[in-house]
């Protein structure tokens, strides 16, 4: 793909991967084929900051979170427990946002 | 989520409950004044799954009409903890990923909007009876 389209791709959605997948992205990306473009452009991508925010108020405890993510199992889990007896909720605070992330390197993996 | 990660987190779980569910069991009041649950702890208000421990024991006890007035919840908590455990140590055993496959398709089919329309619903109905009960 063309060096201009893909540090367009990289500018908008830099900050919903992981730093240490950013080159990875970038040179797989250029190596896939144009027609992919348009696919690859209307991928919608979660913002790990929306998703921390909702999962520090309430409905993190009843797993909303996970389910904005796509994590639903995981997400029912939660919800059935009371938020993991309290403890899971609070250990997602701090793991939620690389979660999104994966989750983000997930659904473009299926493109590269 | 690969297949160990979810085994361990199912472990964890199924352990954690066992245990909760065993301390509760031999409390002789009902009224212990403590619950783990974040959301009635902060706002005092029940959560969809409050209750649910109460509805167990329930069932333990063979009141099944009880436990289902106190949270139906309970049933599907109920049900998990008795085949999950099961199914996870014949997949330890045998060394095949059977739960891992069906977790999968339950995570597809509870993609599927209408499905997630209607288990939406009835999460908020059972919740505003929870709420109506002041569990």
């Amino acid at each position: 793909m063309d060096t201009q389209k893909v540090d367009l791709f990289m500018m908008i959605n830099g900050k919903y991967f992981k730093a240490e997948h950013l080159n990875y992205i970038r040179e797989k990306l250029l190596n896939i084929d144009e027609t992919k473009w348009n696919r690859i452009m209307a991928l919608d991508f979660k913002d790990p900051n929306s998703i921390m925010l909702v999962s520090l108020i309430g409905p993190g405890a009843l797993g909303v979170d996970r389910f904005l993510i796509g994590e639903t199992g995981t997400g029912v889990a939660k919800l059935l427990t009371c938020g993991g007896f309290g403890i899971w909720t609070i250990i997602d605070w701090f793991i939620i946002m690389d979660l999104t992330r994966d989750k983000n390197m997930e659904k473009l993996q299926a493109y590269l | 989520m690969n297949r160990n990660k979810l085994y361990l987190i199912l472990i964890l779980l199924i352990a954690v409950g066992y245990c909760w569910l065993g301390w509760s069991l031999t409390q002789t009041t009902h009224n212990i004044g403590f619950t783990p649950c974040p959301i009635k702890n902060i706002t005092g208000i029940a959560c969809p799954s409050c209750g649910s421990t109460r509805s167990v024991s329930q069932i333990i006890q063979g009141n099944f009409t009880d436990a289902f007035m106190l949270n139906p919840f309970g049933y599907i908590i109920a049900l998990a903890m008795l085949i999950i455990p099961i199914w996870l140590l014949f997949d330890l055993i045998s060394k095949k990923d059977t739960l891992y496959n069906g977790y999968k398709k339950f995570e597809q089919t509870l993609k599927i909007k209408w499905v997630a329309i209607v288990l939406t619903l009835v999460t908020l109905a059972n919740w505003i009876w929870n709420i109506y009960k002041g569990l």
